[in-house]
């Protein structure tokens, strides 16, 4: 009478555990040589796949296949800085972007100095200095620049049409006036910033001949360039050219009230240009233009705008099991051939020549404005461990100053005072 | 006196509406806009009236194929936690239920501690003794973390479904001759079943739409549908919102419906001896 039940029990729980065993064993059914790559979606795609695959040599040459894990950019962080401090890792390369490096992170990778030393990238001096320097740290190099994104003023050319003006703001004052008339005739919003980012504060700083920290940690360089900032930002909210809902404006929000015409500028990576663009997404496919963003009428032809730049580059952590793949794979992706490709795919090159390259310019009709913006472009700021917090706190004080609740003198003071604290 | 009792089934109409209103709008709007053509996702005003369409979808489809090996995984993952959690908590139920010790109820205490444990608190240590042992990115370690928290609360469940089975059909079957693991397998989960199904329900839910365990442990091979639409919201290329609420929906689909279908067992699991008395 049991037995049957015996059976059908043994029956049940060795099925359960067969099938677990053949879950935990499925990894270990995967491909030889194969380098492990930690990264975001975008840094795969520009890389192309299938008859585009900008690696299909490399791979042939390496008898080596690529698996590439993929996070969204902070979880993609969070993730490498763990694999690096374990005693190894699966992961031989990794992209890590330029805000992160400080002492500490930067121990966790391998110097790259002597690899460059040994088996050089072909035309390194053509990678954009700024970049290599952003991922110098303590003297030794530990990231290849492979990606850029550099802040762009976008404009609607419909609204501003609409509100009679034929070309985009030239100077930082043109730009209110313009968002000003756009939001007073009632056309759309004048400008959208998302209010939890620093890229916003620190640009219109910057227009002023300021900053917020330089990259050798000088807060606040010109204190007045700071308040005329935050003056401009409180008096663009207080006459509506800033929405109304500010306060919780994030950076999608940017962009679907650009491509919705309920906004007429806003300060976005040139890359946008496409989603932007996008006839299935935006309701003014082809309208939506770039510029380089504008410095006050004082400095221009003086002070060039020092836009915000984020850069990625690649790092092979220190515990990686494959170095000598992941300099080869570093190699290949930086060499001008495949930085050229990639750019073609919408990738925002580290290499200057490639924006002047014909082929690019062909397809993306921003790429001298691009190439001229970089130029001049540095990071919202250096890497330090307090990095987060300090830009919290940038942030707290200009939500006060431009929703009106201090005044901009009184919001640089305070940033002056609480961030100093925190710079090592 | 009438106008009273007319105001009381008004007005409790009207609370039920707006709960209503308030659970449902998000879903409403997931899948309405799932299949709306992306310029009126969010057109001002809003576009109520649209030509559908499945675009999304089809480019879900075309560029996402990740997601659908996520979802299978989360599938795979979801049946070894849901399988190992209920016949972990049956078991457990059953012996709290029928056995009677100090340390029993010291170990009831432990089980609930576990339970108040935040999750992140051992995932952090964790993640060197998964890689260690080789089990980083693979389904078992999701498998066996996610039967690990819901052990707890299925126990408890299960015990207090187990305690209501009367002891004299243990005792009729082992006078039979029926081994404990014969009364367990041929008596008490038959009658438990009404329990099992709402501790399978719980680990089912939490398991099909889990994160931070995913998150930690998991990169190619083991990554589950949650993680791959957390990508879609890209901070770098922006976000294909469309191509995210397709996802959305049908990564919401199976589980919403199984809700529903099991609606009735996640009650009875959720007022488990409440009228005991």
């Amino acid at each position: 009478m049991t037995r049957p039940m015996q059976m059908n029990r043994r029956g049940f729980l060795a099925s359960a555990t067969g099938t677990l065993a053949l879950l935990a064993a499925a990894p270990a059914l995967a491909a030889g040589k194969v380098l492990n790559i930690l990264s975001h979606r975008v840094h795969q795609a520009v890389l192309g796949e299938g008859e585009g695959d900008l690696m299909a040599g490399w791979k042939t040459a390496n008898d080596a296949d690529l698996a590439f894990t993929t996070f969204d950019s902070n979880p993609l962080m969070d993730r490498l800085f763990r694999e690096a401090s374990l005693p190894e890792t699966e992961f031989s390369l990794g992209y890590m972007v330029d805000n992160r490096p400080t002492s500490d992170i930067a121990r966790l990778f391998e110097p790259l100095d002597g690899w460059q030393e040994k088996d050089p990238i072909a035309d390194f001096a053509d990678l954009a200095p700024g970049l290599i320097k952003g991922m110098t740290i303590d003297g030794k190099l530990i990231g290849i620049p492979v990606r850029t994104a550099t802040q762009a003023l976008f404009y609607n050319e419909d609204l501003l049409e609409q509100a009679g003006f034929t070309a985009p703001p030239a100077t930082l004052e043109e730009l209110v006036a313009q968002a000003q008339k756009i939001s007073a005739d009632k056309i759309a919003t004048g400008m959208v910033l998302a209010s939890d980012l620093a890229v916003f504060p620190v640009m219109f700083a910057r227009a002023f001949g300021g900053d917020f920290l330089t990259q050798d940690f000088r807060l606040l360089p010109d204190p007045a360039a700071m308040e005329q900032a935050l003056t401009v930002l409180a008096g663009m909210f207080a006459d509506g050219s800033l929405p109304r809902s500010y306060a919780t404006t994030k950076n999608d929000d940017q962009v679907t009230w650009m491509q919705q015409g309920r906004a007429a500028f806003t300060v976005l990576p040139f890359a946008r240009a496409a989603q932007l663009n996008n006839p299935e997404q935006s309701k003014f496919p082809g309208r939506i233009k770039a510029v380089g963003f504008p410095v006050t009428g004082g400095l221009v032809g003086k002070t060039p705008m020092a836009a915000v730049v984020e850069a990625w580059a690649m790092v092979i952590p220190a515990n990686a099991r494959d170095k000598d793949l992941a300099w080869s794979y570093i190699r290949q992706v930086s060499s001008p051939e495949t930085t050229l490709g990639m750019a073609l795919n919408g990738n925002g090159a580290a290499r200057v020549s490639t924006f002047s390259d014909p082929r690019l310019i062909e397809k993306n009709p921003l790429a001298a404005i691009e190439a001229e913006a970089l130029a001049n472009a540095r990071g919202a700021f250096p890497p330090f461990p307090e990095a987060a917090r300090a830009q919290a706190l940038l942030l707290e004080e200009v939500q006060l100053a431009v929703m009106g609740r201090k005044t901009p003198a009184e919001a640089v003071a305070a940033i002056s005072e609480r961030v100093a604290p925190l710079l090592p | 006196m009438r106008a009273e009792s007319l105001l009381v089934p008004i007005g409790k109409t009207l609370a039920v509406a707006a709960i209503l209103v308030w659970s449902l709008f998000p879903i409403v709007f997931i899948v309405a806009s799932s299949v709306k053509p992306g310029q009126d996702i969010f057109a001002v005003p809003p576009q109520w009236v649209f030509e559908p369409t499945l675009q999304h979808y089809a480019t879900l489809w075309a560029q996402w194929g990740v997601f659908f090996r996520g979802l299978w995984n989360s599938l795979l993952i979801t049946i070894g936690a849901t399988v190992l959690a209920v016949v972990a908590s049956t078991c457990a139920g059953y012996a709290f239920s029928r056995h009677a010790a100090r340390w029993l109820d010291l170990s009831v205490v432990a089980l609930i501690a576990v339970r108040l444990i935040p999750p992140i608190v051992v995932t952090l240590p964790l993640f060197p003794i998964v890689n260690r042992l080789g089990l980083a990115d693979t389904h078992l370690v999701l498998i066996v973390l996610y039967a690990t928290f819901f052990v707890s609360l299925g126990t408890v469940l299960m015990r207090t479904f187990i305690d209501q089975i009367p002891r004299d059909l243990d005792e009729a079957a082992a006078i039979d001759g029926a081994s404990r693991l014969t009364i367990l397998w041929r008596v008490i989960v038959p009658l438990a079943a009404p329990g099992i199904l709402a501790v399978a329900v719980f680990v089912i839910v939490f398991a099909w739409n889990e994160f931070l365990f995913a998150f930690i442990f998991t990169g190619t091979n083991a990554k589950t549908a949650p993680l791959v639409i957390s990508e879609m919201i890209g901070s770098i290329d922006g976000v294909d919102w469309g191509v995210l609420f397709a996802a959305s929906t049908v990564q919401l689909a199976p589980v919403l419906a199984f809700v529903i279908l099991m609606n009735r067992y996640l009650v009875a699991g959720l007022t488990a001896g409440a009228t005991k008395g």
